[in-house]
């Protein structure tokens, strides 16, 4: 029951004026820009990462949590309004959403997914108190050995578990490990990769990598394909339901909820797995399944639980272990080390004012989410039509200032610009971004722990292996690389019966090695897509191979 | 197996068609030598004695980035390509507008060499009006207008409300 008491305790931190503003600009700030086409969660809370060179700790973490929280709310209305989704997480909602909208029922998808976001993200951050604390009590006893095992579990499952391609996921990790190796070593004080350049003896600012990566990478990938005109947009009232919506949404809603939180409390986490098996159940338990392609309101209800729970969920490895799973919580640690508290289990220890403000914080953002956005939802649906050269160089603009902002030196412009065009590369070639900036993040710790195990050992690479979770992570990894070949290979072996009820995502979204599919007309695939937060998502459909292969 | 839909030309020309990738492949073999050179560098100093050396995990990482950079030369060859990102804005049945990207790469570079000449007012509203207009925005006055507004309350922002000093330039003692 201390847990109750401490978040009491940050309900009445978070309570004061100053900090009920700060989440209500969180959470219009996060809407506001989630709903905007082509900016995602990370790339809103990379944009406005500058804000914390200037605001207080709890201030302005309340004001990330609530753009975290926001920014998914804004972009399920975008995925559902306008075809193609923002977001990795929402492309499920806009299966069904999207047709809900064409057949005039968007605002009842609207209202589907705000409340089953509300109930979902509060159900969840409840867990949240209960289970943080738990991990927390495990974690503050673990050495060097199981953080260096448990930061390899996050960079196998990032980069080689949760995209399309390995080999392209890893070099992605390889690639922000180096961007985290430029600068003096922490320990033994030696320069390396500054090229004798004194400015990046510190190391390139995160608040750079992160806004380069999501926000220069994307406009200028945008920029190269801008399509013609605007996609047309499908104009929408107030949210509101019936009661036969609201009798086949509540089941839905708490199925995504339990579905999704583990999948994003596990530090392999993403939205995207969850959002999809929610979308397998609920077709399968649906007493309409002939609906689902048509608009079936189930099927906007439990994905979009499922991807709030499961981001509320990211929360538990990100505030214990500091371990991120997805691309907006890897951008929320750099916020965190901006501030000099790297999240970890002796945050609670050593702030537990801030770490229960800003928990309670997320319950008020979500309320506040819910009372916003039923009404300013048509509001909302006119962002969409902002005319896209503004729009892209709106990010261009604060692009640059979030990146000169952090150290006031031209330099870091410069630095931006080189690493928004690796941004570029890797959506040209359909790299993952997700890991580039996980390992940029996580390598200098990574490196710290390794030193930590070794140096206990002296040297001996036994001590990895020293401690019990260590080999578990360990045995856990060889699992997860070895499990899908040999999958494949069983499949191969006694015929091809994949199951068979995938959705077809949205055209053209999809992102093979091509090697891997070629003779028959129906493949088990696993195809992902990056989006503009980086994330890879993992789906598994069943589609003709023929006729997308060759174009 | 993907067969390019372009008649293959012969030779070293038509195995290379279609596989701009490779050039990802020996940027990663670039990097991957870059690391190994500085880490050779790097001075073996007494203060290292007893701790993991600074050139553990970049040579680590080398090794690893010239690895994906054989698998991946490897899997571009036998025809393998991830495809590339799609988004709400994005028509990836054209190709690539070069003009427009590497213009506004020429813009924020611009930017970050006359910053403290310019000062963030003058140059910040150029690279919004530059963009916009490369975007294809034919509004001449209002994209300017919007740029200029946005560079000044930006400025007055950082300034009286974050208390971060923007560079003025030329308009130091106006602004």
């Amino acid at each position: 029951m201390e847990n109750l008491t401490l978040l009491m305790a940050g309900f009445s931190n978070a309570l004061t004026l100053q900090n009920l503003l700060f989440a209500l600009i969180g959470v219009l700030l996060g809407t506001a820009v989630g709903v905007l086409p082509g900016i995602g969660p990370a790339m809103t809370v990379a944009l406005l990462l500058p804000l914390t060179y200037a605001l207080d700790v709890t201030g302005s973490l309340i004001m990330f949590a609530g753009i975290y929280y926001g920014g998914m709310y804004g972009g399920s209305t975008t995925s559902i309004l306008l075809n193609t989704p923002g977001e990795s997480s929402s492309v499920v909602t806009a299966l069904e959403g999207n047709k809900m909208a064409k057949a005039g029922r968007g605002a009842q998808a609207l209202a589907t997914a705000a409340i089953g976001s509300f109930v979902a993200g509060t159900l969840a951050t409840g867990a949240l108190v209960f289970v943080a604390p738990f991990i927390v009590s495990i974690a503050i006893g673990l050495g060097a050995p199981s953080y260096f095992a448990m930061m390899v579990f996050a960079f196998v499952a990032v980069s080689a578990v949760l995209g399309s391609s390995r080999i392209r996921g890893l070099a992605s990790l390889f690639i922000g490990l180096t961007i985290g190796l430029v600068g003096l070593d922490g320990t033994t004080g030696q320069a390396r990769l500054t090229f004798g350049q004194p400015l990046l003896s510190g190391g390139i600012d995160v608040v750079v990598i992160a806004v380069a990566l999501f926000a220069v990478g994307e406009a200028l990938w945008i920029a190269a394909h801008l399509r013609h005109g605007t996609p047309p947009t499908i104009p929408v009232g107030v949210p509101w339901m019936g009661k036969d919506d609201w009798k086949r949404s509540w089941k839905p809603w708490l199925r995504g909820t339990v579905i999704g939180f583990p999948f994003g409390a596990i530090p392999a986490g993403g939205a995207e797995i969850p959002t999809f098996l929610s979308y397998v159940t609920e077709k399968k338990l649906s007493k309409h399944p002939e609906q689902f392609g048509h608009g079936a309101i189930e099927g906007v209800a439990g994905p979009e639980a499922a991807n709030n729970a499961s981001a509320a969920g990211t929360l538990v490895p990100l505030l214990t272990l500091g371990l991120p799973t997805t691309a907006t919580a890897a951008v929320m640690i750099a916020a965190f080390n901006q501030f000099g508290i790297p999240p970890g289990p002796m945050l609670f220890q050593n702030e537990p004012v801030l770490v229960w403000t800003l928990i309670a914080s997320l319950f008020i953002g979500n309320t506040m989410l819910l009372a916003l956005n039923l009404p300013l939802a048509p509001l909302w649906a006119k962002l969409l039509r902002i005319p896209r050269p503004y729009l892209y160089a709106g990010i261009l603009f604060f692009a640059t200032l979030g990146a000169y902002a952090a150290g006031l030196q031209a330099f870091n412009i410069g630095i931006l610009l080189l690493l928004g065009a690796l941004g570029y590369m890797a959506r040209r070639f359909g790299f993952p971004v997700l890991p580039i900036i996980v390992g940029a993040i996580l390598g200098p710790e990574m490196e710290r722990q390794l030193r930590r195990a070794l140096q206990i050992s002296a040297g001996d690479p036994a001590a990895l292996l020293s401690e019990p979770l260590a080999v578990v992570v360990y045995t856990v990894i060889v699992l997860f690389l070895a499990g899908p070949p040999i999958v494949k290979a069983l499949l191969r072996r006694f015929g091809r019966g994949g199951p068979t009820d995938g959705p077809r995502a949205g055209g053209g979204t999809d992102d093979t090695d091509g090697y891997r599919a070629d003779e028959s007309t129906v493949e088990f695939d696993a195809f992902g897509t990056q989006t503009s937060d980086g994330s890879a998502r993992v789906i598994r459909v069943v589609r003709p191979t023929q006729g997308r292969r060759g174009k | 197996m993907t067969a390019p839909s372009t008649v293959p030309a012969s030779g070293l020309r038509g195995r290379l068609q279609g596989r701009s990738e490779l050039g990802v492949a020996a940027l990663l073999a670039v990097i991957a030598i870059v690391i190994a050179v500085d880490t050779a560098n790097i001075r073996h100093t007494a203060i290292n004695v007893g701790v993991m050396g600074p050139r553990v995990v970049p040579t680590i990482i080398a090794i690893g980035l010239g690895l994906c950079a054989i698998a991946l030369t490897i899997s571009v060859l036998r025809g393998g390509h991830a495809e590339a990102e799609d988004g709400e804005d994005i028509d990836l049945t054209q190709k690539a507008h070069w003009p427009t990207v590497f213009g506004l790469g020429g813009l924020i570079l611009v930017f970050a060499l006359t910053m403290d000449f310019l000062g963030f007012v003058i140059g910040s509203a150029l690279l919004f009006y530059g963009s916009a207009l490369l975007l294809g925005s034919r509004r001449f006055v209002w994209a300017l207008l919007i740029g200029i507004l946005l560079a000044v309350g930006t400025f007055y922002g950082f300034v009286l409300g974050l208390g971060i000093n923007l560079p003025a330039g030329l308009l130091t003692g106006i602004l």
